[in-house]
């Protein structure tokens, strides 16, 4: 009894304590210790005495205090649901107060909301699939950052923070497979006037540029893919290895596939070590080492959804086998190495282990061509293929291959 | 049922400002449930076998023959109810006359019914306008015929059919969408009437008696237990208490309380009492007539006051209901489903018989408390609620069965009350209101007294109570007996206010039904009958407090009213009764009212006896003067109504509750108001309902079965759930489980909740998809088949290796004639299927699925998707070895890479479904071919490599077969824009620079513009509307 009065006591004057430094930060308006106090990482109390009763006196955040320490005592009882609902009702409080705000002082704090609630649903959606129940918090947590969105998208010094709750809706989309909800954020983004992208902060860009490239790199735009994922290469700190190397997951492809190969010192650095057979089979012409690279990293690549961009690949790879033939037919006899036979190429994949007859490679060849990946035409009757004798082999520099 | 679904609301709408007021009505609740417990000997024979004891009263009244009349009558009867139901204005007049040349025959009874026409044409004159009595056919033709018959053999009688007869006119009045309800009411209210004036005579003798009092009372509240909860209970009560007034003051009060209640209710909500009269009516005749030639003829005068006022109804109603859900009156519930089915469509008059009458009534207000019960079942409270409170009048009825103890119940009432309010507003309200004013009169009047203000009370309790019920109905609808659901809800009743008590009820509940559902019993007991588990615990301390707050707070209103209203008539009452009649009736059709108001004023205290003694006075002069009576019945009710209407507006939920007092006080505007808002919830609720019992009755006694088995786990649910909130329900236990034997079904998409006599059950199921499967007819067939069984399977929640069997077929069927549309139904339901683990062709329809993203899909996400499940980590070696696998894994590659031979050679090669949904890709993948063939050959490519290399020939060898395809070929370049040429050789060979400019893809010839041919929107354009 006594050691638990004690108890009691010590946590109310944590709780106590941890309402005056609420009270102080909202009239100091520090964001930075308001947004401490939402961090559940940061945060200490274990024990609750009755909260109504100590709450209720303070009467203007209630709302808030009330639910975020309900979702404390039930984040620390493992009890993640009831924590996330009472967290995302402390939110809606805590967003109704921000509205009213004149200044941003509290975007610190509104970031630490996104972000907590977000983790918070993720667990809770764990919880929830482990107990056989429908997993529904994250959706939940998306349709608030929704709403968050619409509080900070619009004009004034709030519009700043947009850019962080796009990331963290574009975070919960993607793992939820509902990338086409992200369509609407982006246009909201990018069709803004007012507002100038590059006055968010960089590491919101950096995100949104990545997640916006794997979107791109869905639909096989692979110039607006590049460009994105360059941008957030480019303005990605250094020192956040894992983040380069989530970048360079897509980017790696998507230059693959416009013709650029990354040097082999840089899929080291990054141990990217899935993309490296099919760099070097694209440097060889070397197609059954593409596709055994391809069933090898299979389950990764369709996850990762860059399998398709990479199969694309083969026409380059067939591209540099035929140009390799047409090197070495030039060596022997230059007056005829732009006439490249069937049976020659097909006697090249029968060496490369791949088993094609002659209609198949025909219909390769005519793919080539049609694709402009070969200069020439094919001539079905004499089952040759003839080459121009300019730039045979035109390179992709940068464009993607045309459909 | 409509009608009363909006009763209850508007109920609802008042009780929570009167909540407290009403507390007084609330007691009266409770003492019109306890009507009906306390009966559950008697009651049980009642309901199990109506009929029977129908004959068997008859006989004893010494009226053999008018037993048979009335049964003869009956068949009668409801044929006209039938016409009226299908033309409301028409058949009233007609059904009216044939009626009233059927009670001409009957001796007694006829009297009866011609009460009932009366009383409804009351209604409508009062509906219409107070003195427009005369106005409707109905009314006055049936009431001259009639009520002279009925004058004779039971003058009381006619008194209280003029309020049935009111509601009718309401009913014709308000026009169109009433009128086919009014039009059955009319029916109802024929046999209603008779039935009634009988029933509450017999009652009223039977207390005169003493002994007898309780008998009768037990009897019947078994019937009402079955049947009616809330509703039907306390609108039987306030018949019995009417019956028991005539002969000793406590039946008196309890009358009383019927009529206020009929009144509030007419008031109120037009519709809703109109319905319940209906219903009531039915069962009142089939049951009154035992009843009445059971008492005695003095008796009978003021018994039949409240009888006919609607209490009679009710407790036919009860009864019937009680019967179908006991099953054993096959006879009674057969015709209650026709019944049933008569009120929803109108269409069908099979009740001929009492029973059926009684049933349908019975249906109709089971109906209405659905729809009720739908209303408050938006709140799990309010659910709760109604269960306690019926509960508990049950055990205070039991109570004032017994004369001694006639106060105690009262004070047990009053305790129920009190402990109601809190939990349910409604139910606490009506309670409340109930019990103060018992307690009052009690001390005053003695007993006499006391059970006039239940009486009073009882009425708008009743109301309350019935919507209350309603609710429960809704919750176990048809799933389990009713008087078993009477039963549960009497228990609960009890400790409506103590949670302990409760939960200690609950699990004693739990415990009989699980015995009952484990040796048989569920169905086959008489609930009715059975005697309650005693209470854990006794609640003196909380009767007493009980006791002194409600008196003095809501007692007041109530009283007043009930003075003004029933005082002259109350005193009378068993003196009057002879005298009374005669000179009253001329006059009454308005008068009645306000003279009983006058002398319930003066008669404050003794308010009950009161009652009774107005109700009889009415009663004796309404049979007397037969036209006289319907016009002062009318007169009466409409009075009645109008003051219940003025009352709840003006003073809301206690006004409401002594409409009586305020007579003639009620404005058109409110009644408007009222109107409207009654029907805001006939349509979803009353409907629902409507439609529900309609397919149980449709079933019949198959239906029987599977109610009885969706009851017993009702029952147990709720049992188990009694507490908890309706979305806490376990639908699961809810689950149809089919009785249909059919191998062959046709597919029909379902409307209504699903029947179980027209499901199959998973061994069907079985053999029905083995028949499908070796059929030999066309695919539509298959289709039909497939779909309806597809169907039983989701209704039953059956989700195991048959169901994916079964889509598994239909799936393959679909995509062998290119349905699309069912196959993706069938594949992703395949795939939640696959999802939950259950066993099937998972690869296969995986590979299909492939086929489908790809062929269909632009979308590079679904794709992949559709991929990932077919890669290594989601498939086992064994399934990705599968030639179904391989080949769709083969034919994306050699779609993505756009290698058209590759193509056609798995094309050529494919199993057989795999080929069919290549198939929907040959022609874009041919287009694509020639096009990327047309830029990169030259000069020319032969026809017959591209036939060759694009599937046209369909085997490499045969040499006729080929030129055949070459000419396919041919063809289908040049519809495609090819330029064809002869070379030197006379081949024809495909000019492929020029081609490379010229192709198209040409409009399908079978293309519709909203590129759904299924749809063929242009076919009913293409008509011309007639």
């Amino acid at each position: 009894m006594k050691k638990d009065s004690i108890d009691m006591g010590e946590a109310e004057r944590r709780i106590t304590e941890y309402l005056k430094r609420f009270y102080d930060a909202v009239s100091s308006q520090d964001g930075k210790a308001l947004s401490h106090l939402f961090s559940f990482s940061s945060l200490s109390l274990n024990t609750f005495p009755d909260l109504n009763r100590v709450i209720t006196q303070s009467d203007e955040y209630a709302d808030i205090l009330l639910h975020l320490l309900r979702s404390l005592q039930s984040y620390r009882l493992r009890n993640l649901v009831e924590s996330y609902q009472a967290f995302e009702k402390a939110a809606n409080a805590f967003i109704q107060e921000f509205r009213n705000f004149e200044s941003a002082w509290a975007l610190e704090a509104l970031y630490v909301i996104a972000f907590e609630i977000r983790m918070l649903a993720d667990k809770a959606d764990r919880d929830l699939a482990a107990s056989g129940k429908t997993p529904e918090k994250l959706k939940g947590a998306g349709s608030f950052l929704m709403k968050v969105f619409g509080v900070l998208a619009g004009k004034g010094p709030k519009r700043v923070g947009a850019l962080y709750v796009t990331c963290q809706l574009f975070k919960i989309y993607f793992k939820l497979g509902t990338v086409h909800l992200c369509r609407s954020v982006i246009r909201s983004i990018e069709t803004a006037r007012i507002f100038d992208f590059e006055e968010f902060p960089v590491r919101d860009k950096v995100t949104y540029m990545y997640y916006t490239g794997r979107l791109e790199v869905y639909n096989e735009n692979f110039n607006a893919a590049d460009q994105k994922l360059s941008y957030a290469l480019a303005h990605c700190d250094a020192r956040k290895e894992a983040n380069i190397r989530m970048i360079l997951r897509y980017l790696i492809p998507v230059k693959l596939s416009i013709g650029i190969l990354p040097k082999t010192s840089l899929l080291e650095r990054y141990s990217l070590n899935e993309y490296a057979d099919i760099v070097v089979s694209l440097k060889r012409g070397d197609l059954r080492l593409l596709r055994n690279a391809l069933q090898e990293h299979e389950d990764r690549f369709l996850r990762s959804g860059v399998y398709l961009v990479l199969e694309k690949l083969e026409l380059q790879v067939y591209q540099r086998l035929l140009k390799k033939i047409y090197i070495i037919q030039k060596q022997k006899d230059p007056s005829k190495a732009h006439q490249i036979k069937l049976e020659v190429i097909v006697k090249a994949f029968k060496w490369l282990e791949i088993d094609m007859d002659i209609d198949e490679v025909e219909c390769i060849m005519s793919i080539l061509i049609y694709k402009n990946l070969v200069k020439g035409y094919f001539a079905h009757k004499s089952k040759v293929a003839v080459l121009s004798k300019q730039d045979p082999f035109p390179r992709l520099n940068g464009k993607p291959v045309s459909s | 049922m409509m009608n009363q679904g909006g009763m209850a609301d508007g109920v609802a709408a008042f009780d929570p400002n009167s909540l407290e007021k009403h507390q007084g009505e609330d007691s009266i609740q409770p003492h019109a449930s306890s009507y009906y417990y306390p009966p559950s000997s008697s009651g049980g024979s009642w309901s199990m076998h109506g009929p029977d004891i129908y004959t068997r009263d008859n006989g004893s009244y010494a009226n053999a023959n008018q037993n048979q009349d009335q049964l003869v009558d009956v068949t009668p009867r409801n044929a006209p109810d039938t016409q009226g139901a299908t033309a409301v204005a028409s058949g009233p007049s007609s059904v009216e006359t044939a009626v009233a040349q059927d009670y001409n025959s009957y001796t007694s009874y006829t009297s009866a019914d011609p009460y009932g026409y009366n009383n409804n044409a009351g209604y409508e004159t009062y509906y219409n306008g107070y003195q427009q009595q005369p106005n409707q056919p109905y009314s006055q033709q049936s009431s001259q015929p009639y009520p002279q018959q009925s004058n004779q053999p039971y003058p009381q009688q006619s008194n209280q059919p003029q309020p049935y007869s009111q509601p009718v006119g309401a009913y014709q009045n308000t026009g169109a969408p009433y009128q086919p309800i009014s039009s059955f009411q009319n029916t109802g209210s024929y046999a209603g009437p008779a039935n009634y004036s009988s029933t509450y005579y017999n009652h009223g003798d039977y207390q005169t008696s003493g002994g007898y009092t309780t008998d009768t009372f037990s009897s019947q509240t078994n019937t009402w237990q079955g049947g009616q909860y809330a509703t039907y209970t306390s609108q039987q009560y306030p018949n019995y208490a009417s019956d028991a007034t005539a002969g000793y003051s406590s039946t008196v009060g309890a009358a009383a309380s019927q009529y206020q209640q009929h009144n509030k209710q007419w008031t109120d909500y037009y519709n809703q009492t109109q319905t319940e009269n209906i219903c009531a009516p039915g069962t009142e005749n089939v049951y009154v007539p035992s009843t009445s030639t059971v008492s005695c003829p003095a008796a009978s005068a003021s018994s039949g006051y409240a009888s006919s006022i609607q209490p009679s109804q009710f407790s036919l109603s009860s009864r019937p209901e009680s019967s179908t859900s006991e099953l054993t009156p096959q006879p009674v519930s057969a015709s209650g489903d026709a019944y049933n089915a008569y009120w929803k469509h109108g269409a069908q008059a099979y009740q001929a018989q009492y029973s059926n009458f009684t049933q349908t009534s019975i249906d109709a207000k089971t109906s209405y408390q659905n729809s009720q019960y739908q209303q408050n079942s938006t709140s799990t409270q309010v659910l709760d609620a109604p269960y306690p409170a019926l509960h508990q009048p049950p055990q205070s009825y039991q109570l004032p069965s017994q004369p001694a103890s006639q106060h105690f119940p009262q004070l047990d009432v009053y305790r129920g009350s009190k402990l109601q309010i809190p939990t349910n507003p409604r139910i606490a309200s009506n309670l409340a209101l109930s019990l103060p004013k018992t307690n009052k009169e009690s001390p005053a009047t003695a007993s006499v007294s006391k059970p006039a203000y239940i009486s009073v009370a009882l009425p708008k309790s009743n109301n309350k109570a019935s919507s209350h019920d309603a609710s429960d109905s809704a919750l176990k609808i048809g799933m389990f007996p009713q008087s078993l659901r009477g039963y549960v809800e009497r228990a609960l009743a009890r400790c409506r206010d103590d949670e302990m008590k409760m939960a200690a009820s609950q699990a004693v509940m739990k415990e009989i039904i699980t015995k009952g559902t484990a040796d048989g019993t569920l169905f086959t007991k008489d609930w009715d009958t059975e005697p309650l588990f005693p209470l854990p615990t006794t609640d003196v301390m909380n009767e007493g407090s009980l006791f002194l707050t409600p008196t003095s707070s809501k007692s007041r209103s109530p009283s007043r009213r009930a003075k003004s209203r029933w005082e002259p008539v109350s005193e009378d009452k068993p003196i009057n009764k002879p005298a009374t009649p005669n000179s009253e009736a001329p006059k009454y059709s308005g008068w009645s009212k306000q003279y009983s108001v006058g002398k319930l004023e003066n008669r404050n205290e003794s308010g009950t006896s009161r009652f009774s003694l107005t109700t009889q006075k009415i009663s004796i002069r309404d049979s007397q003067r037969p036209a006289k009576r319907r016009r002062n019945g009318t007169a009466l009710g409409a009075v009645e109504n109008g003051e219940a209407s003025s009352d709840s507006d003006k003073e809301q939920d206690l006004t409401a509750y002594y409409s009586s007092a305020v007579a003639l006080a009620d404005s058109p505007d409110e009644r408007k108001k009222r109107e409207s808002r009654s029907k805001r919830f006939e349509k979803g609720h009353g409907n629902r309902s409507v439609k529900h019992h309609f397919k149980q009755k449709n079933e019949g006694n198959g239906n029987l079965y599977t109610r009885r088995a969706t009851a017993m786990v009702l029952s147990k649910n709720l049992e188990e759930n009694s507490s908890r909130a309706v979305e806490d329900i376990d639908w699961d236990s809810l689950t149809v489980r089919g009785t249909c034997q059919e191998i062959e079904k046709r597919y029909l998409r379902l409307t209504s909740a699903p029947d179980p006599a027209t499901v199959r059950p998973e061994e069907v199921l079985e053999k029905s998809l083995l028949m499908v499967q070796n059929s030999e007819k066309n695919y539509l067939y298959k289709c039909d088949q497939l779909k309806s069984i597809r169907q039983d399977l989701t209704v039953q929640r059956i989700r195991n290796e048959l169901t994916v069997k079964v889509y598994e077929t239909h799936a393959r069927l679909a995509i062998e004639v290119a349905d699309l549309r069912e196959y993706n139904q069938c594949q992703s339901q395949l795939q939640a299927l696959y999802a939950e683990g259950i066993k099937g062709c998972h690869a296969e329809f995986a590979a299909y699925n492939l086929l489908c993203v790809i062929l269909h899909s632009n979308n590079n996400r679904d794709l992949l998707s559709a991929m990932s499940s077919l890669s290594f980590r989601r498939l086992s070696p064994e399934s990705r070895k599968d030639e179904v696998v391989k080949h769709a894994l083969a034919v994306r590659a050699a779609v993505t890479s756009e290698n058209y031979v590759l193509f056609f050679r798995l094309y050529k090669t494919a199993p057989d479904l795999n080929t069919c949904l290549m198939d929907l890709y040959v022609e874009k993948m041919r287009y694509a071919a020639v096009k990327c063939m047309s830029r990169s050959y030259r000069p020319t490519v032969p026809v017959t490599y591209i036939a060759e290399v694009l599937g046209f020939l369909t085997s490499t060898e045969a040499n006729s077969e080929d030129l055949d395809g070459v000419d396919e070929c041919v063809e289908w370049l040049k519809a495609h824009g090819g330029c064809l040429i002869e070379d030197n050789s006379g081949e024809i060979v495909l000019d492929a620079k020029a081609s490379s400019l010229s192709l198209y893809v040409p409009e399908p010839e079978d293309a519709v513009p909203h590129g759904d041919a299924y749809l063929a929107v242009n076919d009913f354009f293409a008509r011309k509307p007639v």
